[in-house]
């Protein structure tokens, strides 16, 4: 990287003003997530398509109740505006695949209040062969790959499935991963076979797994060796009662090499890790009810107290300390590796399922 | 839906939608389409202010659904 400042000389590029004039058209027409955009003409649009063998008119991802449809083609130009490399595209598609599969968004999840964002991970040799950061600074920013592609899924969502904050993305609040929200595997320095290589995924392909998050948490965890102690500690925030809508809590375990290194020293698989954290994986009785979330409601099947008038009738225990089990198998529980190997600090990136389905995965197709 | 089956429906959603539930109606294709809006919000009321606001709402659904169809069926085929 250079050290010379980020400036141009305006004798080194004649036409900076028309750059700039092709992004004020883009913002003027609302085709942006608020920051500049990258111009695409139709022979730039070639190069992406060039990168697959998919017919442009393919229908990725459908969208009925809004009259739209996302198809490869307003895949691709979303990847051009976001400023992706045409390589970049393949992965891209896999992404937007998974999504498809994974059903959240067909479930029109992106117009709800809730305001997830979208969340893929990629694992196998693209990771290296295009730039994608596994390492240090794994959620922020400074990799044109992962940041170039997370944005172009959103990118998709606003301008091709019409998907515009305050008007049918309806988020209260939404949430920052997105503007952005991709990230890789650091398989090098992982202890364990890849969450694609558990899947079933031949190490020599790529893969991608996309679904709907709410947030990112943070888990400061220096401070042990022992992997009890951490899977209480990650079991904890798996299970706050602050994320609790529907009945049980699920989501990605993104361990820090270090972490997955401390469990694996002392004898722990990957299964056990998941499988201790599932153990873990209750608030008492008590605790749900202080936060007037110990009962589940009729229809809608989110959890709200026992006293009010949709909750379905339940017997309050005899012992309020009684567990209450959140998380309700190891299926609810993934584990990726990323991040630098230089600190106790992994997250929890709490997803919107996979109570209820399998988790997508999908092989990047190159062509 | 009910009322492309002819079926006389009336759509109630809070003042927070309006805006979407009119971008909704318009990318179906039935703009113009007349919603019954009460105030925002809903969870977080008591029964008794719900009841309320059910109660207030009550004239405007009725004069909806005694409108007719806002959305006519079409006309059978032949």
């Amino acid at each position: 990287m250079s050290d010379e400042p980020p400036v141009i000389d305006d004798d080194s590029l004649a036409d900076a003003d028309e750059v700039r004039r092709a992004m004020e058209y883009y913002a003027s027409r609302g085709w942006t997530d608020g920051l500049p955009v990258v111009p695409v003409t139709a022979s730039y649009l070639e190069e992406f398509l060039a990168t697959t063998s998919r017919d442009p008119d393919e229908v990725i991802l459908p969208m009925p109740h809004l009259n739209k449809a996302l198809t490869v083609r307003l895949a691709a130009i979303n990847a051009a505006l976001a400023g992706c490399l045409p390589e970049y595209l393949p992965v891209v598609l896999a992404a937007w695949d998974a999504f498809l599969a994974d059903g959240m968004v067909s479930r029109a999840i992106w117009q709800s209040t809730t305001g997830t964002a979208p969340f893929s991970v990629l694992f196998g040799p693209l990771r290296t062969t295009l730039g994608f950061n596994a390492r240090g600074n794994v959620w922020g920013s400074g990799f044109r790959a992962n940041a170039t592609v997370g944005r172009a899924i959103r990118l998709g969502a606003i301008n091709a499935l019409g998907l515009k904050p305050h008007v049918f993305d309806q988020a209260t609040q939404g949430n920052p991963g997105k503007y952005s929200c991709f990230i890789a595997e650091n398989e090098e320095d992982s202890p364990w076979p890849s969450l694609a290589a558990d899947n079933g995924f031949d190490p020599a392909d790529s893969a991608v797994t996309s679904t709907v998050i709410r947030s990112v948490l943070h888990i400061e965890a220096r401070h042990t060796i022992v992997p009890e102690q951490l899977v209480t500690d990650l079991a904890d925030s798996l299970c706050r009662t602050g994320a609790l809508v529907r009945p049980n809590a699920a989501g990605f375990i993104v361990l820090n090499s270090e972490h997955a290194w401390m469990f694996d020293s002392r004898g722990w698989s990957k299964h056990d890790v998941r499988q201790a954290i599932t153990d873990r994986g209750w608030r008492t009785y008590r605790d749900l009810a202080a936060a007037g979330k110990e009962a589940i409601a009729k229809g809608t099947g989110w959890r709200l107290p026992a006293d009010h008038p949709d909750a379905i009738p339940q017997e309050v225990p005899d012992d309020l300390d009684t567990p209450v089990q959140l998380v309700k198998s190891i299926e609810s529980v993934q584990i990726v590796v990323a991040g630098a190997p230089n600190a106790g600090v992994s997250s929890i990136v709490e997803t919107f399922g996979f109570w209820d389905r399998p988790m997508a995965m999908v092989k990047v197709e190159e062509k | 839906m009910l009322e492309r089956a002819g079926i006389p429906a009336v759509s109630i959603c809070t003042h927070a939608f309006k805006i979407t539930a009119e971008a909704m109606a318009l990318i179906l294709g039935f703009p113009g389409y007349q919603y019954v809006t009460v105030p925002h919000p809903i969870a977080s009321r008591t029964q008794e202010e719900i009841d309320e606001i059910a109660a207030q709402a009550l004239p405007e659904i009725v004069r909806v659904l005694g409108a007719g169809l806002t959305i006519r069926p079409p006309a059978p085929a032949g």
